[in-house]
């Protein structure tokens, strides 16, 4: 079709030869530029191709783009392959096919710099071509390398573009380029202004690309579209370079280069005068240095005082790159604006963050909220609970290929087998110890300190994967700023489950009546046919089952290794000591309070997560100060102690 | 009652007698003197042990005499060894920059030394500049006040705000781990002003006594930690004597009962809980010259842990028990994991004991906490008992 179209263009071409130029004709005027272009002169070349609006012009381009152009003896330039010793030639302007051997010709190859220039330039004539992949590949070339020449092509091209999110885009695009470089200010204006809501990335990018200044000095205020004029008092040794830099004032005189003066020239042991004994204070050594200025061996001193002195007497300034300050006053504006949203959303975001790490802490925490909380149990083994039920997801993933399936078996098999260790380890150990809560605390440090170093010896010191199904990859974004990702989802969701499947436990079943009636009095409830012996072992197995669970979820996303659990467990003794022992309610708000107070703190300090931790710590220590029994008093057994 | 503490103590005269013998036999047989037959490393290791002994009876005091599980000792121990440590780090570098420099034609400036000083220390967290805690590390003396000072206004003020508000039993044990927990973040971070997780190293060099030997630094130090031992010893059965160490163990058993007769409770505990600081800061002093290193590892919340273990082994609510306790699991402890005890061969798996050490000891200490609650010290109740 278009082969026709260009053929039938050609025709009319030749017929009128007199007012329609050929494409050789152009190239042959700038002959020299085309067979050896530069980044500089390819530009006039293909400005004057562009203006030409001949159809065989995106033709030629890409193939000379793709060095597919070659020069014969003669200077005319084809179209041409390499096929053998000979050229399949196709003359630029007609199409015709011809063949000669290669020997005569010269291949055009402009290096990266010009073909990079040439595609900018190709970029409007893809913009309306036919195929959507390449209209696209436009759209993304124009987003990347944004030029005031695309405005125009851009924007002509929109109308007719069938594609209707290529279209969207586009009009997107034509926006952020009518911001920076429309032809009218007016037209500028209402373009910045219509990107104030738009909290992208990219229209950040825009904005601030109006908004780029260049900092100076001068001795008076300066011409042009002033930013700001900056105070140089506050930190003069920041501002004297920016004069030295300018000409403007001599070089500071460091003490290293007082030294090294001083040591050049020594003379019979003084230097300036001062014998070098005495050089050993920076009173004596200014002295000395001074007499070497005024002597004229040393340049003159420049000291702190007359630094600030010199900088005081100065302006120093920032000026808009752009010149227009009606443009510049509503960039700011807008830029205001949306950073105002930017800060909504990313405090959103936050929020969200600190929402999956509160539920990280729920679920670490529930099982011992149950062991520690109901039965007044410290069972500093908990971590290792967590780390047994991580390694199950892993041991059953050596088995079971398909990460799903493998999942959903892991997650019943951890509770399984922590349900199993916590009973064991209940009817062993801990059943003798109810009346000396403070020996549990040993007697299972004891146990998690054999479990792992046990589970050292078993898997290796090294981390082993635990691997998300391929639909829990990735995130849930939202804007630019805000995303989310999918294991951080389902933990959330986890967690809720745990919440509910708890209450429930506790509040509507059987086991659940005779676990608080135990919690509460046991000497009553045994009285009233209750096995105590049996409800501990069973609430004890229930809450190391739901560690072993959290063990999973937790593997998902951060590595599994023997030490995993005790990176949990003060964190998780602190969740539920500050929500209050024996309450799933107190637990949920503990866990809420540590995780948004842990986000809120890293995100004043970003860089520094330990502080964070470190500040968290602190605040639960005065927290607990001023309520002792947490979020929410307990009741039952361990109000008591 | 008005019987001297060491009457009520018979265990002190015992204690004192065993140390002053096993000090003697230990220098007569150390290399200093010659004879060699216990090596500089192996002193130095006494000698550390000897330390954690001063700690451990701390540890007893406030646990197995007042009731309170602290489990943040050790970082009170940490204070006191940073202290003493930047006084070393400080002074040792000190020498090596002044020597470095004076080969310069024009003599360094004062500014111009310390520059060079905090270049060698803070170079590896990529600093120079000494930050305000280094204000008195050139002053020893003042850097030993602060080995005292620190440990004990820290345990003043925590103590002050939790026994306040009646914080108590596990509720403190977690707080206490908290707090060394924070410490110990705190002190990993580079810009902490101690050097991030580097730590302070090159601890055994002792400035001005770069020409003597270290067979003789150690058996000094060894000689200093027994004696601390031992005045620590008689000063803290001094202590858990008289009124005072009845109304101390009248909380342990029953707080409310000891409040309601009038005492004030919080006062008794804090008084406790700051000496046993103090002293803790004073033993991790004399320990991390003899260790040479010290980072924020070593005030990990495990550690404390350990501590209350080896109390609990050796018997709580006795002195010896503690040191025994002490003695005896951290060198076992050295003995296993240095590769000193001989691997089991099962014929189908071999037991390397620096893999298996930590698994027996944790399942010894489930054995201990159920069978013997009165820990190793239990045995000499049996042994004392017997005749009558």
């Amino acid at each position: 079709m278009r082969r026709i179209l260009i053929a039938i263009a050609l025709c009319c071409g030749s017929a009128f030869s007199g007012h329609a130029q050929e494409l050789q004709q152009i190239l042959q005027v700038h002959a020299d530029e085309v067979a050896k272009p530069s980044r500089r002169s390819v530009s006039v070349v293909l400005e004057d191709l562009v203006a030409s609006g001949l159809p065989q012009v995106p033709v030629f381009l890409e193939k000379w783009s793709a060095k597919n152009v070659w020069q014969r003896e003669d200077g005319v330039f084809f179209i041409a392959t390499a096929d053998g010793d000979d050229l399949k030639l196709q003359d630029i302007d007609t199409g015709g096919e011809t063949s000669a051997p290669k020997s005569t010709f010269k291949q055009l190859k402009p290096n990266g710099g010009v073909r990079r220039v040439i595609g900018t330039a190709l970029v409007q004539f893809q913009l309306s071509d036919p195929d959507l992949t390449r209209r696209e590949a436009a759209v993304i070339s124009i987003a990347r390398r944004p030029d005031a020449a695309q405005l125009a092509p851009l924007v002509a091209s929109i109308e007719d573009e069938p594609d209707p999110a290529l279209k969207a885009r586009k009009t997107q695009l034509a926006n952020f380029l009518t911001a920076r470089f429309g032809e009218t200010p007016q037209d500028r204006i209402a373009a910045i202004e219509s990107l104030s809501t738009d909290t992208s990335v990219e229209a950040r990018s825009v904005l601030n690309q109006i908004l780029t200044v260049k900092s100076g000095v001068s001795a008076s205020e300066p011409e042009g579209n002033l930013a700001r004029i900056l105070d140089p008092s506050q930190a003069p040794d920041a501002f004297y370079p920016q004069l030295v830099e300018a000409g403007l004032a001599p070089a500071e005189t460091t003490p290293a280069m007082i030294r090294a003066v001083l040591e050049a020239n020594i003379d019979g042991g003084t230097v300036g005068g001062v014998p070098l004994a005495q050089l050993n204070s920076e009173t004596a050594r200014y002295r000395a240095y001074a007499a070497l200025a005024r002597e004229g061996l040393a340049p003159p001193l420049v000291t702190e005082d007359t630094r600030e002195y010199t900088v005081g007497a100065y302006v120093f300034y920032e000026l808009y790159d752009e010149e227009d300050p009606a443009i510049t006053d509503a960039a700011a504006t807008a830029l205001a604006s949306v950073e105002q949203r930017v800060a909504i959303a990313q405090t959103a975001d936050l929020a969200l963050d600190g929402l999956s790490l509160a539920s990280i802490y729920f679920l670490a925490a529930i099982g011992l909220a149950i062991t520690f909380g109901v039965m007044g149990v410290i069972n500093m083994a908990h971590g290792e609970f967590i780390m047994m039920g991580a390694y199950t997801g892993y041991v059953v993933q050596l088995f079971v290929p398909d990460y799903t399936i493998s999942i959903l078996i892991a997650l019943p098999l951890a509770f399984a087998v922590t349900f199993g260790a916590g009973v064991t380890m209940e009817r062993l150990v801990i059943r003798h110890l109810y009346h000396r809560p403070l020996e549990t605390l040993l007697a299972t440090f004891g146990i998690s300190i054999a479990l792992q170093q046990l589970a050292k010896n078993i898997f290796g010191t090294q981390a082993r994967p635990l691997t998300s199904p391929d639909w829990l990859d990735g995130a849930w974004v939202m804007s630019d700023v805000i995303q989310i990702s999918y294991i951080r989802i389902a933990i959330f969701v986890l967690a809720l489950i745990f919440l509910a499947l708890i209450l429930f436990v506790l509040k509507r079943t059987r086991l659940g009546l005779e676990v608080r009636a135990v919690t509460q009095n046991p000497g009553m409830a045994a009285s009233m046919g209750i096995n105590p012996d049996r409800i501990n072992m069973l609430t004890f197995g229930l809450g190391s089952g739901i560690a072993g669970i959290a063990g999973v979820a937790i593997g998902l996303y951060a590595k599994v290794t023997s030490e995993m659990g005790s990176e949990y467990i003060v964190q998780s003794f602190m969740t539920v000591v500050v929500g209050g022992v024996g309450n799933v309610w107190g637990t949920l708000a503990g866990a809420s309070m540590i995780g948004f107070l842990q986000k809120g703190i890293e995100w004043l300090n970003p860089s520094n997560t330990l502080a964070a931790q470190t500040y968290m710590i602190l605040f639960i220590i005065l927290f607990i100060q001023f309520r002792p029994k947490g979020i929410v008093a307990p009741k039952g057994r361990a109000a008591a102690d | 009652m008005n019987k001297s503490f060491i009457a009520q103590n018979p265990s002190v005269l015992w204690f004192l007698a065993a140390l002053g013998l096993f000090t003697l036999a230990v220098t007569l047989l150390s290399e200093a003197t010659g004879v060699g037959l216990i090596s500089t490393s192996f002193v130095k290791t006494l000698g550390k042990t000897l330390c954690l002994c001063l700690i451990a009876i701390a540890m007893d005091v406030v646990w197995g005499y007042c009731g309170i599980l602290s489990l943040g000792h050790f970082a009170f121990f940490g204070i006191g060894g940073y202290a003493v440590g930047m006084w070393l780090m400080y002074a040792r570098t000190e020498g090596i920059v002044l020597e470095s420099l004076s080969g310069q034609v024009i003599p360094p400036t004062p500014q111009e030394i310390s520059d060079a000083i905090g270049n060698q220390i803070f170079g590896v967290v990529g600093s120079s500049d000494f930050p305000l805690i280094w204000a008195f590390a050139d002053n020893l003396f003042l850097q030993l006040a602060m080995v005292v000072l620190i440990p004990g206004l820290l345990a003043l003020v925590f103590g002050w705000l939790a026994f306040r508000s009646r914080v108590t039993g596990v509720y403190l044990s977690i707080l206490t781990q908290a707090m060394t927990l924070a410490l110990s973040l705190y002190l990993f971070q580079n810009d902490s002003g101690l050097r991030g997780n580097n730590g302070l190293s090159g601890l055994q060099n002792i400035p001005g006594f770069e020409a003597t030997p270290q067979a003789t630094i150690s058996i000094v130090f060894f000689l200093v930690s027994a004696l601390a031992l031992g005045l620590g010893y008689v000063f803290f059965a001094w202590v858990i004597s008289g009124k005072m160490g009845s109304v101390v163990k009248g909380i342990r058993d029953n707080e409310a009962r000891v409040r309601f007769l009038g005492y004030h409770v919080e006062s008794y505990k804090l008084f406790i809980f700051t000496i046993t600081a103090i002293i803790s800061g004073i033993a991790g002093a004399l320990y991390y010259p003899q260790a040479g290193i010290i980072n924020p590892g070593e005030i990990a919340p495990i550690t404390s842990i350990y501590l209350a273990v080896w109390v609990a082994i050796g018997g709580r609510g006795r002195l010896y028990g503690a040191v025994i306790g002490a003695a005896f699991v951290s060198l076992l402890s050295s003995w296993f994991t240095g590769g000193g005890a001989p691997d089991i061969n099962l014929g189908f798996y071999t037991i390397q004991w620096t893999d298996w050490w930590l698994v027996l000891l944790g399942l010894s200490f489930v054995a201990v906490t159920l069978f013997f609650p009165k820990g190793i010290g239990g045995l000499f109740d049996y042994l004392v008992r017997k005749p009558s």
